[in-house]
Order: C-alpha cells, then structure tokens, then sequence
C-alpha cells in the first residue's frame, strides 16, 4: 500500500481547432492525435521515454480506431513500449481521461502519463443502411452458395443511397443536444442577450489571450492553422443578434434563443496533457503548472425526471465541493465549458437558486454567485469550438497554465457530457 | 357628444368611394376635433370570419379569438368616419402611424357586442398633425377591449395639440428570431378579410397611381402577423399591443422579426430582410 501522491501537472499541447469540414476535413482522428501528442512529446523532450500509460478517446470514431490512442503513441517518437488504452465519456472524455491517469499516478501505479482527446465530425464514421447491414451479415452467415445469392437478391440499389449518418442527438429523448439546451434556457428563462453577451466575450477573451501570447507553448499547428478557426476576433453584439434560432423549431417555436452563435459548432481538433509525480518532474528538471487535486463525475435523470441534459456539473460540483471542504467561492479561476452559452447560464443560475439547491442538490443553502470576471478569462468553446473529446484537455492546459501565471490559486473545471452526465475537477497551485 | 348609431353599415365598396370622394377637405391644422361616437349596438363575432382572419395574418385556432382581431368589428364605423364630415382630413394621404390594442377579456366566437368609435385627440407630429380615434368594444355592459389608432396627416405646419411622445423604449437591444414572406397577393387577400381596399395595398399597379413604387402590406396586417408569432399557442385573457409604423413593407417582401423580452412582456420590431430597416416598432405585454 502506498500512500497518496500529489499528481502534477507538466504542461499541454494541441492542435488548433477547426470548424468540421474545413482545413482537417482530410485529416483522420489518428492524425490529429499523432500530431497533438508529438507537439507534447517534443515540448517536454519524451523522445523514446517510455510512460506509464496514455489514456484518451474520442466520441466519433470509426469502428476500424479500436486501438486509436495506442495506434497514434505507434506513430509519435515515444518509446513503443508505452501502453495506451481509449475511453469515452462523451464531452466528458478528455477530462476523464486526465483523471484516469492522474489517479494511477496518485496511487503509484505510474509516475506520469498522458491524458488526451480527439475528434472529428468531417471524417466522420457513416454506417450502412440499416436493412443493408442485416443482409450483408446474412450472406456472411449463409452456408451454401444458394442461401448466400437468395440473401444478395434481398439487396436493393436504394440502400446505398441511405446510409446512417451520425446524429448529434439523445437516443432515449430523440432531441438533438441544442433542442436540449433549448429546454434548459427555457426552464432557467436564460433570454437571448445573455447568451450572445456570453459568447461575445469569450470571442473577445479568446482573441486577447491570443495578442498576449497566451496559446504559443499550449499549441503547434496542424495543416497550416495555427489558430483556432471559429475565433472571430472582430465580433460585434450586432452580428450575434444578427442570427436566428437554431434549434427552436421542435422544442420551442418562435421563442428560439440558442443561435449558431451562441452554440458551439462541430468542430475537428485534438488535444494532449501530461501528468507526473512530482518526483518524475523533478528528475527531468520539468516545472509543475499546477496540482489536479480533485474531480467529480455526476449523471442526471434527463428523461423521466426531465432535469435539464446538460445540468450534471450542477450536481457534480457541490459534491466535490463538500469533499474538497471549499465553497462555490474559493476559486480564482472558473472553467465552465460552453457547449452552449445557456448551459454555462443555467448552471450558474441554479447554483443562485435557494430552491434548485435546496430541493435537488440537498443543500442547506444556495451555492451562490461566482464573480463572472474569473469566469473563462482566456476564452472557452464558444470562442474556441469544442471537438467533443478535445476540449478537456484544452481546458485542463489553460487552466494550469493559467494557475502558474498567477503564481498560485485553484482553479475549477466543469464540463456537460451527453447522456446528462457532468465531469468537473480542481487544479490548485500553491504559493512557493 | 353626439352619437350615431349604424345598424346596417354601407357595403364595401360604397363606404370605399365615400372615403375617396372625401379629398375635397382643407389639409391645413386643425384646431380641434368634433365629439363624435359611432355605435354598432348589436354586432356577432363570426368564426368564419375569424377562420378567414387566421388563415391570412399567421394565427392558428389554439391562440383563440387573437387580441387584434376585434379591431376587424371597429372597421366599418372608421371608413364611416372617415368619408363624414366629422373626419378633419381627406382619407386619401392620411398615414396610420400607431396603434394600441389592450384587451381586458378574451373574446370569443359567437360573443353578441357592442362596438364604438369615438373621435379622440389632437396631437402635434415633428411631420404633421395627428387626430386618434378610440375604438371600444363591450360585452353586456363590460368594456372588454379598446384600442387608439393614430392617424397622421403629413407636412401639416404649426400643428396643434399635445406634443408626440413614444411610448415604447427605443434603446433595448433587439435580437432576430424569425424571417417570414410577405407574399405578392397579400394585399388582396388581407384586403378582402378585412374589407380595407386601399389601392395601395392590392397590387403595384394600383399602388403606382398612388406614388408608390409596388404595393405595401398593410399596417394592421403586419401587426398581426408579428403578434401571430409572438402571441403564445393558447388564448389569453389580458393583453396589450402597441405598435408604431415606421416604413412601409414592399410587396412581395421578406420580413424579419426582432424581439427582446420574455413571455410576458416583449419588445418587437419587424424589419427588412437585412435586418436594418425597420418596418414597425412595437410592444406586447400579457397578463
């Protein structure tokens, strides 16, 4: 038995996110990863180091990635003697990721490792259709050539023409994430001002971190991007307004406030962090950014008791709060990813709701306001785009980097997940 | 105040030529308004009517007896007013510039009432000179709707009367939330319904006669197309819509509608296609 170690983390690296069929519509997950891993690998002088382990994922993935993130350590400059395994949490995945590989550091299973995340929706898996699929499998199955040709005249030239596509929506509600969204403005009234003020600004923190340089050690380029290409640095209050509802056609008509503005878009990307001992930094002379010290994961009922799909890191956070003994208010830093700006609006709305808090958190009180100049300081997914499996490690990177610059602090993650599943955790850094 | 009451109003288009033949009054300022009412002591709503209604300003049978369409019952006593000598300028170049409905009780087909026009008030436009009427509707004795219409005459000098003020904030940040088609046959078809048949809003011939360049819909009809959206899918009881004009929407057109606001208490405006003209200003309030 040992005991707990602190785990740290050394720093991040990724990729530039681009807007889905665009600069990486070429481009598979393999190679993204690849090339956000060997930026890591090279920042942090790895080349041949065998790692503990690199745990990663990504949301849409063809069936042929099964060994995605091991295929992509194959192809970096790490020793080959690294293991690596995938995971998937939805949204959730580059987090979980991270903490995966930080709790077997913690517990001196391993000294370091990597925790990363991809994705793509333009070179996005497309099955066959359905009936098609049943009779491949039939002539697959058939045993003598008559069964096998009876079974190919069942084939019809139409079926190829109706092939599945992936749908960015819930199976047991059959509502897309941003009809979801939708739901929660409505339930939380989050009006359509706030959501485009909130995406204008992280626009506006993004593009700034940019002019300071913030981004140059958390990024290499990919395919000749070197900046995410969904930032618009020149946004005005007056474009966003400018746009029409999105997704209020099913859920709320002609009441819509979620517009391609202030939702994230699909977007390509990946992203790496790398976890150790501090022992392990230590030897390698490689500063710690800062110490993830807790996490939390949580899941709500979003079909039968309809709590909104996206308000698990509402339920996460307090209870990681309460383990942690800190209040809602103890953070210098808040990274709320903004899948959709009313997500981050509702989640900080119930967490200033004496009755949300009491009723369903089980708390004594409300959690209260957090000082929204701390919120997303160098911008967030609005600004950035949010490859679903990428975004975690962008943030836990910020977030650290972010936590060093000041010297010290702590720091708080949340992150919504499809199938109402939220993952949230602390970074904290501490004076010298 | 004398009142005047109309059993049976004149047909279409005889109340439409009266109002024509009334060019020949003076346009100057007018120093003050006749105390007039007009009265229809016994009138029925008619669902046919109100299914005609529906069908060609956006509504759908869910949202009830819409709170704008009573205004539809006032219109024949307008055009009387209108083409009487009480009315100070000729119909013809007089522009409907605001409109304010409030409804105190849902209305509803086959509700027997009583329907009022009154003259109202003078008021000094920076364009010109406005007199109001005030349109009232009771059932039994219970006033359960009225509304002022603001009608302008234009390049009126020294006119008199209180002075202008918008009542709606001109400052709220407006958001788009839905385009729809004016289509190039509304004019008629609203028209029709409405028993409106100004040559200005039926065709771009017709309208040209009137120094417009195509026809514009008309006023009250994008009004209630706006409230048709904005209005929730079930009836309600009070309400109130206040709407200016601003500019005329050419047809056939594409409008956009700007809102901000929850479901209570809205502010709207319809514009262009670009979203930088804007059509009519206006604010709806529920409950």
């Amino acid at each position: 038995m040992t005991t707990i170690r602190r785990v740290a983390i050394i720093g991040g690296n990724r990729i530039p996110f681009a807007r889905s069929n665009g600069v990486y519509a070429q481009s598979s997950n393999q190679e993204m990863l690849t090339a956000a891993l060997q930026g890591l690998i090279d920042r942090f002088e790895l080349q041949g180091e065998r790692l503990g382990e690199v745990a990663g994922g990504a949301v849409m993935k063809h069936p042929r990635d099964f060994n995605l993130v091991r295929e992509s350590v194959l192809s970096t400059t790490l020793s080959r003697q690294t293991p690596a395994f995938d995971l998937q949490q939805a949204c959730g995945t580059g987090l979980e990721a991270c903490m995966v590989v930080a709790n077997k550091i913690a517990l001196g299973h391993i000294d370091c490792g990597i925790g990363c995340g991809v994705d793509t929706t333009s070179d996005a898996p497309i099955s066959l259709n359905e009936k098609m699929r049943r009779i491949l499998l039939d002539v697959n199955a058939a045993k003598t050539t008559g069964q096998r040709l009876s079974n190919l005249l069942r084939l019809r030239p139409g079926m190829l023409l109706k092939p599945e596509f992936p749908r960015n929506v819930e199976p047991r509600t059959g509502l897309s994430m941003g009809e979801h969204a939708e739901l929660m403005a409505k339930e939380w009234a989050i009006s359509r001002e706030e959501q485009d003020q909130l995406a204008l600004k992280s626009h506006h923190n993004s593009a700034r971190a940019y002019e300071e340089g913030f981004y140059t050690d958390l990024m290499t380029s990919f395919n000749g991007l070197n900046q995410d290409n969904n930032l618009r640095a020149d946004l005005s209050i007056e474009k966003l307004r400018s746009l029409k509802p999105a997704f209020d056609k099913k859920v709320a008509p002609n009441q819509g406030t979620l517009t391609a503005g202030n939702s994230t878009p699909l977007t390509d990307g990946a992203s790496s962090v790398l976890l150790a001992s501090e022992e392990w930094a230590k030897a390698r002379n490689l500063p710690v950014l800062a110490y993830l010290t807790f996490s939390e994961v949580a899941a709500v009922d979003f079909f039968e008791q309809k709590e909104g799909l996206l308000m698990a890191p509402a339920y996460a956070v307090p209870r990681m709060l309460k383990r942690a003994g800190l209040s809602l208010q103890d953070f210098d830093f808040y990274e709320i990813h903004e899948a959709f700006a009313a997500q981050v609006l509702c989640t900080m709305k119930a967490w200033e709701d004496e009755t949300f808090c009491k009723e369903r958190l089980g708390l004594a009180q409300a959690l209260g306001k957090i000082d929204r100049a701390k919120l997303n300081v160098n911008g967030s997914s609005l600004a950035a785009g949010h490859p679903f499996a990428a975004t975690g490690g962008r943030v836990v990177a910020n977030l650290a980097k972010l936590l060093d610059q000041k010297g010290a602090g702590r720091g708080l993650i949340s992150i919504c997940a499809a199938s109402g599943q939220g993952v949230v955790a602390i970074l904290e850094k501490a004076g010298e | 105040m004398e009142t005047i009451e109309v059993h049976t109003p004149p047909g279409l288009l005889k109340s439409s030529l009266n109002v024509l033949r009334s060019g020949k009054k003076p346009a100057g300022p007018v120093e003050s308004l006749p105390e007039v009412t007009y009265v229809i002591p016994r009138t029925t709503v008619d669902g046919a009517h109100l299914d005609k209604y529906r069908k060609v300003c956006g509504f759908t049978a869910a949202q009830g007896v819409p709170l704008i369409y009573p205004q539809m019952l006032t219109f024949p006593l307008v055009m009387q007013f209108m083409a009487s000598k009480h009315c100070p300028w000729p119909g013809l170049g007089t522009v409907h510039l605001a409109n304010t409905v409030e409804q105190y009780e849902a209305l509803h087909c086959g509700d027997v009432v009583r329907v009022e026009v009154s003259s109202g008030d003078l008021i000094a436009h920076d364009k010109g000179q406005i007199f109001t009427l005030k349109l009232r509707i009771f059932r039994g004795d219970t006033l359960i709707w009225r509304a002022t219409q603001s009608l302008l005459r234009m390049a009126v000098s020294n006119p008199r009367g209180t002075i202008y003020a918008s009542s709606l904030d001109a400052d709220l940040p407006l958001s788009r939330q839905v385009d729809f088609e004016a289509c190039a046959s509304i004019g008629r078809r609203y028209g029709r319904v409405s028993g409106d048949i100004n040559p200005i809003h039926l065709s771009a011939m017709s309208a040209k006669l009137f120094g417009f360049r195509r026809a514009i819909a008309h006023g009250m009809w994008t009004k209630a197309r706006a409230l048709a959206i904005l209005l929730p899918d079930h009836p309600v009881d009070e309400a109130c819509a206040t709407v200016e004009f601003k500019t005329p929407l050419f047809l056939p057109g594409v409008a956009s509608l700007w809102t901000h606001g929850n479901h209570d208490s809205k502010t709207f405006e319809l514009r262009d296609a670009l979203g930088q003209k804007p059509h009519l200003r206006g604010q709806l309030c529920i409950g």
